[in-house]
């Protein structure tokens, strides 16, 4: 109660600071903080710079914040959010439940919050939820996994981390798929936790026990990316790997004749949603739409990377 | 949704935890047990959609059906317009339009012995197969569950409770089905259906999840 109050004081006295601040930036609509995971990976820069991007667009200045997936960190710039007297927050946020709270606490300090990417376990508390159909995308990569594999063959599963709901809904994406061809076994299913470094190290350990895999399905691209630079590094340019996210970097591989695919999350254009609907919330307090929101997802193979970049596909 | 399953689950938490206490959660009579929220997401949702089945979702397709012929011509005029006017989808941008679509044609390839058994269809006389009917048991996509006004992703707890639903109900469309022996020759039988697909664009067959199927004969 005592933190409350003085959390939502803190947050009061920043409001009125800024707002005779900001007196003198004529067009200025406040302020957005951007709160995202490292951005070492690209996915969650493109989110960023997309976020950034159209918030100054429509009037706003910008605090681009980064939790590295680490809630207690991710508290601590909820904290700077409310004392900064944000009018919104864009989160991609450190985890389902953790994050629950700290939403929370901006709510109750009249900062609306709206969540891209990841969903938090909890309705009613941010404004919006905007996440991409992982389950439809993880579909779609597992269809194109088992065409490629000729139904059938040894295969490994990398996971995301435990934590975080994607990590789930994508694995159950490709099972629902491949569990439906006998042929196709599962001979090791380990989480990387999203880590490249992790990735490489766990593909690398996996090889050595089971030699005669035949593919890779992996929970997100820099993972497949890792799993891919070791497969490499031994000698297995056979091995068919799947990612998902669809980065510039997977892109790459896939026109090198390296990854066969990955699966779209239109991060950037997301990113962008999410700050549209936090000015429209912010100027006519409400977003017109319901608070979870799902974007569908859209396979990457050879036939159509080169149309990719920066997480968006050019028509 | 979230509150049906939730609630109980939290409330019984708490009478356990705290007997004695006088904190009350009135208990709804229609909803789930401790053993229900023990439930995994895949058998609560597979429930959740046999309770809806009958009273909700048939009403829903049987109020929204158009001819797929009337459908055809409309979205060759214009499909956005189409969907505005037959057309069932949630909020947000770039979500597919859902169809509940009735109509009649011939089997111009039935493949029944697979797990994701499918017919294909002509349904404009043309002999060429223009319109895939799902029989399952695997059956993909979301088509069912996104054309339910009455279910929002908001009122469930994530997209892996909600996609159990979406798989809950597409077993029940194949659960209702009577699907003719695998062995038996249906090409060039006549069939009548009712159901629901997801569009995609022009080019693309639609992949129809049947709420109604009956065999005519050839």
């Amino acid at each position: 109660m005592k933190t409350n109050r003085r959390i939502f004081m803190s947050g009061l006295a920043s409001v009125v600071a800024l707002a005779s601040t900001s007196m003198s930036f004529a067009a200025g609509k406040g302020l957005i903080a951007i709160l995202t995971p490292s951005h070492d990976n690209p996915f969650f820069k493109a989110e960023a710079v997309g976020a950034e991007a159209r918030a100054i667009e429509l009037g706003y200045e910008t605090i681009v914040l980064v939790h590295d997936d680490d809630p207690n960190k991710q508290s601590e710039l909820f904290d700077t959010a409310i004392a900064r007297g944000a009018h919104a927050i864009i989160l991609d946020n450190a985890g389902a439940d953790a994050t629950v709270a700290a939403v929370q606490r901006a709510k109750d300090a009249g900062i609306p919050s709206f969540l891209i990417d990841r969903e938090i376990k909890e309705a009613g508390i941010a404004v919006s939820q905007i996440v991409s159909n992982n389950y439809q995308g993880a579909q779609l990569g597992a269809e194109e996994f088992v065409m490629i594999m000729e139904e059938a063959g040894n295969y490994v599963e990398l996971l995301g981390r435990e934590a975080d709901t994607n990590a789930g809904i994508r694995s159950s994406g490709y099972h629902d798929i491949i569990d439906q061809y006998p042929d196709l076994v599962m001979v090791a299913q380990q989480s990387a936790n999203w880590s490249q470094t992790e990735a490489f190290e766990k593909m690398e350990s996996i090889l050595q026990a089971n030699p005669d895999i035949k593919g890779v399905i992996c929970g997100n691209d820099t993972m497949a990316m890792g799993a891919w630079a070791a497969l490499e590094a031994a000698g297995r340019n056979d091995v068919i790997v799947v990612g998902f996210d669809g980065s510039n970097d997977v892109r790459d591989s896939i026109l090198a004749g390296g990854i066969k695919a990955t699966v779209l999350q239109p991060a950037y254009r997301q990113a962008q949603i999410a700050v549209e609907q936090a000015d429209q919330f912010i100027t006519t307090g409400s977003t017109g739409l319901p608070e979870k929101q799902l974007m569908d997802c859209v396979l990457i193979n050879a036939d159509n990377a080169a149309d990719l970049e920066t997480f968006a596909l050019s028509a | 949704m979230r509150h049906t399953f939730l609630i109980p689950a939290l409330a019984f938490g708490l009478a356990t935890a705290t007997a004695g206490c006088k904190i009350v959660e009135n208990p709804d009579p229609n909803s789930a047990t401790e053993v229900e929220a023990n439930q995994t997401d895949e058998v609560r949702m597979a429930a959740y959609a046999r309770d809806v089945w009958d009273a909700q979702v048939l009403p829903t397709v049987t109020n929204n059906l158009v001819s797929i012929s009337d459908l055809r011509a409309a979205q060759a005029q214009d499909p956005e317009a189409a969907g505005q006017a037959h057309g069932l989808r949630p909020e947000g941008e770039a979500n597919p339009w859902n169809f509940a679509v009735s109509g009649s044609g011939i089997v111009v390839e039935a493949k029944l012995k697979s797990r994701a058994a499918k017919l294909q269809i002509d349904t404009d006389a043309d002999g060429v197969a223009d319109l895939t009917i799902q029989l399952g048991p695997v059956i993909r996509g979301t088509a069912l569950r996104d054309a339910m006004p009455f279910l929002t992703f908001t009122d469930f707890r994530d997209q892996i409770e909600f996609a159990k639903l979406a798989g809950g109900l597409n077993a029940m469309a194949h659960e209702r089905l009577e699907i003719p022996d695998p062995e038996t020759d249906v090409t060039g039988q006549t069939v009548s259906f009712e159901g629901v697909f997801s569009y995609k664009n022009a080019t693309t067959k639609p992949e129809v999840v049947p709420t109604m199927l009956t065999f005519e004969g050839p």
